[in-house]
């Protein structure tokens, strides 16, 4: 019997129990790979952009997996996309829109004033000292898986990690900032 | 890391803060931090900037009830159609206007769209083609190398359609360098203006997705030159004419790795040139 062929799909049935499996350990990986490509980018349609990006880019790169750590390796990506993404917004004078856009969208229990200046802060750091400590400070990986993620030496590592502190620490005591005063 | 007790390096005071260190060397931090108040203090800002970041993105680690469709959607979309294009968010549109825009821009300050100004320079024109073309293809890596969707027009399944369109639209034959010895495999690729004329951009990506474009240009008046390097804000390329192409290597990625590039890109291209003649 001559089956409708518009599907396009029909080639993706031979291998499909271990391809599913696949997608369902990048599924399992989604939430992560959300917060982590968030906390890469400057709002959340860019997050979720990324995220996006990111997904398709595992999905479709499968065959290069080297069969161990898929997580690692989904992060590994999501930190080269991010870069290109960052280097191309920071020529791109549509961040500022961008930003707004997402501020405005969230609404958060946190104090907004705060959380707009640590976010401020994060924006000021380099693509590359800002995964190195996403990756450490929120995704918890060691300083050693940090770089063999990145291909860098772990001194590096350090290095980028001690720079993104300082320069938040430095950011975050700037009181250039207007403070507004809570009436009491 | 020192076995010395009265020593405690920064590295040190980072595992510390990450809480990688054993409960002994915990002891003998928080011992020296008692006599060093400005590392106590700076150590302290740490730890508060690590509750509020975790704090701050703590929200985003959920799933949704729309990740299924974005792992079906990945699938069928690859990969050059996007049915989907409609449910991006505002940063995917606005990228490919950009891009567009921005491409176009770049072009116009080198002058792709006035040649006519150029050509009114007469004995300069040759200069201002070999110096434009390192910047041309620095505008094409910007540009496209953070398309995920649009980086290229023909994708590498399609790779000898590809090689045979642009060989014609740029006048020479052409084969597509292979770079897997080095890692890194082909995209597929697009037609470009360079130098006022058709020109074509190969993209290549390695297994973690960094980029290399290759960019090809008609270069008519038949010089040659050595490789050269033209290097801003981290993105390098290797660039040099042969005959009628100039070629130039781009990417955001170590000097030595980018000259291996080059040279095999080189060999690829004067072998395949001496096949044809």
């Amino acid at each position: 019997m001559s089956q409708s062929r518009n599907g396009g799909n029909a080639d993706a049935g031979a291998e499909n129990p271990a391809s599913d499996r696949f997608e369902e350990d990048v599924l399992a990986l989604v939430p992560a790979l959300r917060r982590y490509a968030r906390s890469l980018v400057r709002s959340d349609p860019d997050g979720e952009d990324l995220l996006q990006d990111c997904v398709e880019k595992v999905l479709s790169r499968r065959a290069q997996w080297r069969g161990v750590n898929l997580r690692a390796w989904a992060f590994t990506i999501m930190t080269n996309l991010g870069r290109n993404r960052h280097r191309y917004l920071s020529m791109h004078p549509q961040v500022a829109l961008e930003e707004d856009l997402g501020l405005e969208a969230e609404n958060r229990e946190s104090d907004p004033l705060e959380r707009s200046k640590l976010e401020r802060a994060l924006n000021g750091l380099s693509s590359e000292n800002r995964s190195v400590l996403m990756l450490v400070v929120i995704e918890g990986y060691r300083y050693q898986d940090v770089a063999e993620m990145m291909a860098i030496p772990i001194g590096t590592v350090m290095s980028r990690l001690s720079r993104a502190r300082r320069q938040l620490a430095e950011a975050m005591k700037d009181d250039n900032v207007i403070s507004m005063r809570r009436p009491k | 890391m020192t076995e010395d007790l009265n020593t405690v390096s920064e590295d040190d005071l980072h595992a510390y803060v990450d809480g990688f260190v054993t409960p002994r060397e915990r002891e003998r931090i928080e011992q020296w931090l008692e006599s060093n108040p400005a590392r106590a203090e700076e150590v302290r800002q740490w730890q508060a900037q690590a509750v509020d970041l975790r704090a701050l993105f703590a929200g985003y680690a959920h799933s949704d009830t729309n990740d299924r469709a974005l792992l079906s959607k990945s699938r069928n979309d690859l990969p050059q159609s996007d049915p989907d294009k409609g449910k991006r968010s505002a940063t995917g549109r606005l990228r490919a206007i950009a891009a567009g825009l921005a491409l176009f821009a770049a072009g116009a300050l080198t002058g792709l769209y006035a040649p006519s100004l150029i050509s009114a320079d007469g004995g300069n024109q040759s200069i201002e083609t070999a110096d434009s073309l390192p910047r041309q293809a620095q505008s094409a890596f910007l540009v496209y190398a953070s398309e995920v969707r649009h980086a290229v027009e023909v994708g590498a399944d399609e790779q000898s359609h590809l090689a045979t369109w642009l060989g014609k639209r740029l006048e020479h034959p052409l084969s597509i360098p292979d770079l897997s010895s080095l890692g890194f495999s082909l995209v597929g690729g697009r037609l470009l203006p360079v130098n006022g004329k058709a020109g074509a951009m190969f993209m290549y990506e390695d297994g973690t997705g960094r980029r290399l474009t290759v960019l090809l240009g008609r270069n008519d008046d038949n010089r040659e030159t050595s490789f050269r390097i033209d290097s801003v804000d981290g993105v390098e390329t290797f660039y040099w004419i042969d005959g009628p192409i100039g070629y130039a290597v781009t990417g955001e990625v170590p000097r030595s790795l980018l000259q291996q590039v080059a040279d095999e890109c080189y060999r690829q291209f004067d072998k395949s040139e001496a096949k044809g003649s």
